[in-house]
């Protein structure tokens, strides 16, 4: 299955390990991911919830934020969110307890590439095999869908504000020319009484000097 | 404070006319100008067009016979104002064939001389100043980075010395973490030092570093021992290794951690290859250590049993890419036969009888191109294939070279292996290995050249594979690779008084981290043809025209690249006795600095990849050509003009002092017989290999002192390693073979030769002499006269 998984410092994004599966057969092209991956881990902050889900397309992120850490693996969207928390978990654990101490004060990028090997072995155990806890556990996993945040990545990518934020403007700009066109209706029917006023004004002038000159 | 002197004139790109002598210019700014510091009035005053004298000193080559100087030739040092050539690159890593660059290409076309670089980007340097820096400083337009021959117009300004743009300085490189001052952009490390290397930020990286992963691939056991003996391969915790062997069918070896043996896994489906396991096959070196030792220690006796005489490389070659191809790496294949099965099959086109001929050189180019697709598709995801050949029969090197040639490989090549009957072969492949096994090395590479507007790079020489005009794609990288290129002036560069070159690597190390390595060098340009003669490099032009040659052959045919490279040499002295030459002399004349130019062109058609006469088998040419192009210039030099020296009295006079050892220097010698005696011996450094000859009647102190025999019949004839002994003689030699050879990262056997085998010895490497089928050095520099006269 193809999958990415990638971890990172929080405060600046700066990537501190990382390992990268294709499969062949699928043949997705990752770097596009890969380039998500980098900008989402730029983006999340403090502020962000603890364990999010985020959509692309047919594939998802799964990301965990733990004592300034971001874990994030990449899937196909089929593949189970229980899985993929107890795998970010058991990663989190096992890198905490090698490399924690140290996050804060590296400047490399991939400081921490070594972490690759203890990936791929985990993701072997947790992801590759079909394992059976994986079944029968539908209840957990409704409690999951409950406590874990499911998003849209554009919308965290901050396009999805941008889009609404056209949107409130479209909206605006219908409105404001509703408000345009009665106000130019208005104008328009009072510039015309203004003519036939002028007109009649006119005619009634005439009138009264035909009738009181002539006659 | 923060005011900024007015730039040195050579800064300046308002320039006054070249012809002019500089007026010396009291320039009285405080310390620390941009780069190089204040001129004195002396150096001002010295005009770009008085070169050397020396340089330009008339040669008639007719009359003067000892033109060799007594030490090995340093490079030319470019004409540049002193402060600026303090910090200009190291010659051993980046050189130009003229080191005054002509300002137009017309004056380029006049001076007859080939235009290029020769690079050794990779090397291993003793000193390398490493920067980690959150922001690299490029230029906006031309992404050059920034180095020593920018100039800053203000603290916050500086202009691209490649394009001219200028350019904003970042806020954090304002501050100085070397000196820890703000507000000295100019003396930061960048800008201090022409060659530099970057820790790379991650928008460098297509996708996280990979590891470093080394597959075996092999129809013969050679290797077993030495990685045994070297399995601490470069690398990390993350290092890969894995195994593939072949002959009619194709093996791999499950090296899964938890098996109590290696488990071999045999496809004999050679037409469609597949992998037997998904994984296991490339494991963890560290986790699966004493698997992989197990294994290299069966191999030798599971060959043993095997009578196979068919070898399916190409199959063997796809099922390995394969393997690779999920992550890159570096394929290590050793081949002792001709590939005979399968895809990629090779028919033996050699004829023997046509070893010797004069005419010419048949079957130079590849059969097939199934070795260039695969060599391409492997660069495409980063894998490198280095060839070993041992193989005493034709084995098409000119089609098997393309596997290494195109995806950034090496070629070993042991003509005459022999476990048995060649110990010296032996010798000489388990020490080069060593080297490969244990060397710095490079992944996921890729090398840009740029230089300055107004000149441009046309032609690349190497192996490599060019990705888009100027973008080299190197699967790996290693410190013996050389480079070289050539350029055209495509505007002219008239208000240029400077034109700079840079070469930017960019690589992932064995442990994975991302690093960009930046060589940046400074020439001076120059109008008349009489400085341009000045700043020849006889040695770089050799060099160059050798690449030249090589790709002649195999496009045209090696009766052309032969009269090429003759014309070469016709064409400068012609031009330099029209042009510069004064007052016309009989002989031929030439400039001091191209003195040994027609000797070193001698030296090339009658090296091994260019002769024809003398009987030189297909392999061996083919080796010489890959060589010529792929060796950095100071090992090339030396394959095409080795040097000799006397050892038999060697003193202490003049000897160098380096760690208490005393290293005496002896005088090199022409390479003709009439400098050879009987009654000496001699060293013969052709940088891969070293000859030792003794002579017939060599003195017996030399015997007993320092080959520790009683009489000369009783040097033994394989002879390769001298003896330890206690005497003076001993120490000396030994002090003055092992000077030569640490001077270079590889080691060169060294064969002791007796008389019995001095004419092949003579006819092979004594260049200034007769043969039945090429010039002696006076014969050809006749030749050259007549033609000059025409």
């Amino acid at each position: 299955m193809t999958s990415l998984t990638m971890i990172a410092r929080v405060t600046d994004g700066l990537p501190l390990a990382a390992s990268v599966q294709e499969d062949e057969k699928s043949g997705r092209d990752l770097q596009h991911y890969q380039s998500q991956a980098k900008q989402l881990c730029r983006k999340l902050d403090a502020q962000s919830p603890e364990r999010c889900t985020l959509e692309a397309g047919d594939m998802s992120f799964h990301y965990l934020i733990a004592q300034d850490v971001c874990y994030l693996f990449l899937c196909e969207a089929s593949f189970a969110k229980r899985s993929a928390f107890a795998y970010l978990e058991d990663l989190r654990g096992e890198f905490n307890g090698r490399y924690g101490r140290r996050v804060a004060a590296v400047t490399r990028p991939y400081s921490f590439i070594e972490f690759d090997t203890y990936i791929q072995k985990t993701k072997k155990s947790f992801v590759d095999r079909r394992a059976p806890r994986n079944f029968g556990s539908i209840n957990t996993e409704l409690q999951d869908v409950q406590r874990i945040m499911v998003a849209n990545i554009e919308e965290v990518l901050q396009r999805g504000e941008s889009l609404s934020a056209l949107d409130t403007k479209a909206s605006n700009l219908t409105s404001l020319s509703k408000k345009y066109r009665s106000d130019a209706k208005y104008l328009n029917t009072r510039s015309t009484y203004a003519k036939v006023a002028a007109v009649s004004v006119f005619l009634i002038t005439l009138i009264i000097y035909v009738r009181f000159w002539w006659l | 404070g923060g005011h900024y002197p007015s730039l040195p004139l050579g800064y300046q790109n308002a320039a006054p006319p070249l012809t002019q002598t500089l007026v010396p210019v009291p320039l009285s700014q405080p310390l620390g100008g941009p780069g190089p510091a204040q001129l004195s009035p002396s150096l001002a005053a010295m005009s770009l067009q008085s070169s050397t004298p020396e340089a330009l000193r008339v040669v008639n080559l007719l009359q003067e016979r000892n033109l060799l100087p007594p030490i090995p030739i340093p490079p030319p040092t470019p004409c540049l104002q002193q402060d600026l050539q303090k910090i200009n690159c190291n010659p051993e890593v980046f050189r130009s064939t003229l080191t005054s660059i002509p300002q137009t290409q017309s004056l380029l076309n006049k001076a007859k001389m080939p235009l290029g670089l020769l690079l050794h980007p990779f090397k291993d340097l003793s000193q390398l100043p490493v920067v980690t820096s959150s922001t690299i400083v490029r230029c906006r337009s031309c992404r050059t980075y920034i180095n020593p021959f920018v100039s800053f117009l203000d603290q916050r300004r500086w202009k691209c010395n490649l394009c001219y743009r200028v350019n904003d300085v970042p806020e954090e490189f304002m501050y100085n973490p070397v000196s820890r001052s703000y507000g000295e952009p100019h003396k930061r490390p960048e800008v201090q030092n022409a060659t530099i290397e970057f820790i790379a930020p991650s928008e460098y990286m297509l996708r996280p570093p990979q590891p470093a992963v080394y597959l075996f691939h092999s129809s013969t056991c050679v290797f077993c021992q030495s990685l045994l003996d070297n399995i601490k391969l470069p690398g990390d915790s993350r290092t890969k290794i894995g195994f593939v062997t072949f002959d009619s069918t194709i093996h791999f070896y499950n090296l899964q951690e938890g098996l109590s043996q290696p488990q071999m896994l045999i496809v004999s489906d050679i037409d469609d290859i597949f992998l037997p396991t998904p994984d296991s096959l490339l494991v963890n070196l560290n986790e699966c250590k004493e698997l992989v030792q197990d294994l290299l220690k069966s191999l030798p006796t599971l060959f043993q049993k095997t009578m196979e005489t068919q070898s399916a490389l190409g199959s063997a070659l796809q099922a390995a890419y394969k393997l690779l191809l999920p992550t890159g790496g570096r394929m290590s294949v050793f081949q002792t036969q001709l590939p005979n099965l399968g895809v990629g099959a090779l028919q033996s086109r050699e004829d023997p009888n046509q070893r010797a001929s004069a005419k010419d050189v048949q079957h130079l180019s590849p059969a097939t191109d199934f070795y260039k697709k695969l060599a391409l598709d492997c660069s495409g995801q980063q894998v490198a294939v280095d060839l070993f050949l041992l193989s005493s029969q034709y084995c098409d090197l000119a089609s098997l070279g393309c596997i290494s040639r195109y995806s950034a490989g090496s070629v070993y090549y042991y003509p005459s292996y022999h476990h048995q009957h060649n110990p010296a072969q032996v010798e000489c492949f388990q020490r080069d290995l060593k080297r490969y096994l244990t060397r710095k090395i490079g992944f996921e590479a890729v090398m840009r050249i740029r230089c300055s507007k107004g000149m441009s790079i046309h032609t690349f020489h190497g192996n490599f594979f060019v990705r888009s005009t100027d973008l080299l794609s190197l699967p790996n990288v290693n410190p013996d690779a050389g480079f070289a290129v050539q350029m055209s002036i495509e505007e002219n560069l008239d208000d240029m008084q400077i034109v700079s070159f840079q070469a930017a690597l960019l690589y992932t190390s064995s442990k994975g981290e991302r690093r960009i390595r930046v060589h940046t060098l400074c020439l001076p340009v120059v109008n008349s043809l009489s400085d341009i003669f000045a700043g020849a490099d006889v040695q770089a032009i050799t060099g160059l025209l050798a690449c030249m040659a090589v790709d002649r052959s195999a496009t045209a045919s090696l009766s052309d690249a032969r009269d090429a490279m003759t014309n070469a040499a016709i064409d400068s002295l012609a031009s330099y006795r029209q042009s510069v030459l004064s007052i016309q002399q009989p002989g031929l004349l030439a400039p001091a600095c191209l003195r040994l130019f027609p000797l070193f062109i001698l030296a090339l058609l009658k090296q091994k990849a260019f002769r024809t006469g003398t009987s030189t088998r297909l392999d061996d040419r083919l080796f010489a050509m890959c060589q010529l192009k792929y060796q950095p210039l100071v090992y090339s030099m030396l394959m095409i003009h080795p040097a000799l020296y006397r050892v038999d009295d060697l003193s202490d006079e003049g000897a160098l002092n380096i760690n208490e050892r005393t290293v005496p220097q002896p005088r090199v010698l022409q390479l003709s017989v009439e400098k050879l005696s009987r009654e000496a011996a001699f060293l013969m450094d052709a940088g891969t290999v070293m000859y030792l000859w003794v002579g017939r009647s060599c003195q017996p102190a030399f015997l007993t002192q320092v080959l520790g025999v009683s009489s000369y019949a009783a040097v033994p004839d394989n002879l390769h390693l001298l003896p330890e002994l206690d005497t003076a003689e001993s120490q000396r030699t030994r002090a003055f073979i092992g000077w030569l050879r640490d001077q270079r990262p590889f080691f060169p056997p060294l064969h002791v030769i007796r008389w019995v085998s001095f004419l092949g010895f003579i006819r092979s490497n004594m260049i200034e002499d007769r043969t039945e089928s090429a010039l002696s050095y006076y014969e050809f520099l006749l030749h050259l006269q007549q033609q000059i006269s025409k």
